[in-house]
């Protein structure tokens, strides 16, 4: 093992070398190129988008949600959540629930102790057999209709991704407006990064038979996101 | 299927102009995603920016290689990642099976990935009794079928629908059906069984995060979520060029790789992985082991014309755009990476006299360089790449048959063309002859079919005429018409 990790660090000194010296032998040639580039450079610009339109962050994520071919339900209680988990439960008959640790998804999955089973911090045999994934998200993106999932929060990796379908709870307080905003907040947190942050948009899908859209190929086939506008304690 | 190489490209896309279905799929592949992506683009402001940023954050990068990639091995180290190093395919794959055994791997799990494809991974690791099982719906169907990726973001396109069910049907067993739904549900419930048990997970880089030591990798099937998430080895395979300086210069690129490649806004998923686990009950990976690879990118950076090739970010628009790509499809390439941007690397990659059919495989009508994300100016690349096989040919380093005999034809009929064409009666008198002569071979005033004889007479000419019609010589000159029109006048 010694001896492998020292042919590795060989490698790493050799490639490292290796780009030190191509790249200074590219140095003569480097200002003419970029003359040539700058000479050649078109300039065309796209048209404009209209206007931003009025919509708040909320409309917004809705219809780009909708868009994707994810479900959208706004509640404006707890106890609406559980109602409209409870919905989702019936119309895919589901009798077994993985939920993520997030104290929300615990008091509003709850109640429904009585209708599923419900399995925390389940195993990976456990997962394979639920039929449903409850999790939070740590952000939305309006203008994508994307969750954005960070792994140091909530524990909802597999949860989100394992099971048929996948429901999601998130307080409106949490949707911005763009990527760009989202990646901003992540990086304020500097080098103390999630180990994994999952960026989820709309049910898994694909096209590689024939470019066909099929829905629901390895991930989950159904994307429901219930928007909490008041949160209450 | 014969194997089909770069050195054969000529014969490759003869054959695939005969094949009716391959051509009908790439005609929906260059409708839809052409339109696709048309429409993506109008969901951002100001595209041309957005590729001018792409591009520039690309040439940084790539021009200071070496800071960024020393910042991102110490970065991926300081959270956990064990990093390993290949100068080449042969020492990536020796990395691979050494961490294969060493984990005593029993079910291996890949998610698509075009850098494994380039180091020939699957062959090589079942040489040694791994057998790693694509997860990728299009890998799947490809690696059913023993064949290669025709296309790097749709690697089945050249396969119909029918072509898979009969695969299926005769590999697993399900009965015919040519229902799209049926079968990726097969497929969902057949490989579900293999992430529940593999041990290990293979994936590729999108994007390597120099700051952070981030991984980031895009997909919409989530089989990439599931190969990174429950096997407790993760290898990820990223060549060095991935490497992007800042966590929000994804904001560029997240915008520009999934508009071009398959004309969405987003991919359904992006997992960025950053280290390995925190604690003991977190979910995921023990460990990451990320492989850095070399294998001929580094000799690009030598030049500035050349260091383009690796600001690719391979999203596929330049394959999807190119009207010679259109008509053959990926296979005729005989490379890991076919069309435009396969044109302009496979010959870095493998060494010129491997592919020195493909950089003349253009029209260099530009269509590649006009969709391309990171305005790599892939006809400037193609020409260069021209140039020094050329001088390689003049230099008699490339001593082959052909091309050397042809340039002794080709130099005896610009001879006779600069002799006719030298004096004035010599070119009317090879005009009046040409009349003559063309009356037999003309149709409706072009030389077509007929003009086959033409390269019975005189052999070279058929890869001209072989594809072409010619139009005829004028029955009366212009000068005629001239002369006769000032007389008239006087």
């Amino acid at each position: 093992m010694e001896k492998a990790d020292r042919i590795h660090s060989g490698s790493r000194q050799a490639i490292m070398t290796a780009i030190r010296e191509q790249l200074a032998s590219s140095e003569p040639f480097n200002s003419v190129h970029e003359e040539n580039r700058a000479r050649h450079e078109a300039v065309g610009l796209s048209g404009k988008l209209p206007v931003e339109q009025s919509t708040s962050l909320l409309e917004r994520f809705q219809q780009s949600l909708n868009a994707v071919g994810g479900h959208c339900t706004v509640v404006r209680s707890e106890a609406e959540a559980t109602e409209t988990v409870r919905q989702i439960v019936a119309q895919s008959k589901t009798r077994r629930v993985a939920i993520s640790d997030s104290p929300l998804v615990g008091r509003v999955l709850l109640p429904l102790t009585a209708d599923v089973d419900l399995m925390k911090g389940s195993t990976k045999a456990d997962l394979f057999t639920c039929d449903m994934g409850v999790t939070g998200a740590q952000w939305a993106i309006a203008e994508t209709g994307t969750l954005a999932l960070e792994s140091d929060v909530e524990r909802h990796r597999l949860a989100s991704l394992v099971p048929p379908v996948h429901v999601t709870i998130i307080e409106a307080q949490r949707i911005r407006q763009t990527l760009g905003e989202v990646l901003l907040a992540i990086d304020e947190k500097g080098r103390d990064l999630s180990r994994t942050i999952t960026f989820i948009t709309g049910p898994s899908r694909t096209s590689d038979i024939e470019l066909t859209l099929a829905i629901g190929v390895h991930g989950p086939a159904e994307l429901h996101v219930i928007v909490l506008e008041e949160t209450k304690g | 299927m014969a194997q089909q190489t770069s050195e054969t490209f000529e014969q490759n896309a003869r054959q695939a102009l005969t094949d009716t279905q391959l051509r009908g799929a790439l005609r929906n592949l260059a409708d839809t995603f052409g339109d696709r992506r048309r429409l993506a683009l109008k969901t951002v402001d100001n595209w041309e920016a957005l590729r001018e940023r792409g591009r520039a954050i690309k040439a940084e990068t790539l021009a200071h290689l070496d800071k960024y990639l020393e910042s991102f091995a110490n970065n991926a180290e300081s959270a956990g990642a064990k990093l390993h190093w290949a100068r080449d395919a042969a020492e990536a794959r020796a990395i691979v099976i050494g961490l294969l055994r060493e984990k005593n791997a029993q079910l291996v799990v890949k998610s698509k990935s075009m850098t494994t494809e380039e180091l020939h991974l699957n062959e090589a690791l079942e040489t040694v009794g791994f057998f790693p099982v694509e997860t990728d719906l299009g890998e799947w169907i490809i690696q059913l079928a023993h064949e290669t990726p025709s296309h790097i973001v749709v690697p089945a396109i050249h396969k119909s629908k029918k072509q898979i069910a009969q695969l299926f049907s005769a590999k697993l067993g399900i009965a015919p059906t040519d229902d799209v739904d049926v079968l990726t549900g097969t497929a969902r419930s057949v490989l579900r069984e293999r992430f529940a048990g593999a041990d290990v997970g293979i994936s590729g880089v999108n994007f390597g995060v120099a700051e952070t030591g981030t991984i980031l990798i895009l997909e919409n099937e989530g089989n990439v979520r599931l190969t990174t998430s429950l096997p407790r080895t993760h290898i990820a395979i990223m060549g060095i060029e991935k490497v992007i300086p800042r966590l929000v210069d994804l904001d560029v690129f997240l915008k520009l790789l999934p508009r071009s490649g398959t004309g969405q806004q987003l991919t359904a998923y992006q997992s960025l992985i950053t280290g390995t686990k925190r604690s003991m009950d977190d979910e995921g990976p023990e460990e990451l082991h990320v492989v850095i690879l070399d294998n001929g990118r580094s000799r690009m950076l030598s030049h500035p014309v050349t260091r383009q090739s690796l600001a690719c970010i391979r999203c596929g628009a330049c394959l999807n755009a190119c009207p010679v790509y259109q008509q053959i499809g990926g296979h005729a390439y005989g490379s890991v990476y076919p069309g435009p941007i396969g044109a302009i690397i496979t010959p870095q990659l493998n060494g010129i006299e491997k592919a020195r059919q493909l950089p003349f495989a253009s029209s260099l009508c530009g269509a590649c360089r006009e969709v391309c994300p990171v305005k790599i100016d892939i006809p400037e690349l193609l020409l260069h790449l021209r140039a020094e096989i050329k001088e390689g040919t003049a230099s008699g380093t490339a001593g082959e048959h052909g091309p050397v005999k042809r340039k002794l034809i080709e130099r005896l009929a610009f001879r006779l063309y600069a002799f006719a064409w030298s004096s004035q009666w010599r070119y009317e008198l090879g005009m009046k002859l040409a009349r003559v002569a063309q009356r037999a071979l003309s149709h409706q005033g072009r030389i077509g079919k007929m003009g086959r004889l033409l390269s019975v007479l005189a052999p070279p000419l058929a890869a001209w005429t072989d594809w072409r019609d010619a139009p005829t010589v004028a029955n009366r000159s212009f000068r005629d018409e001239w002369r006769q029109h000032l007389s008239i006048r006087k």
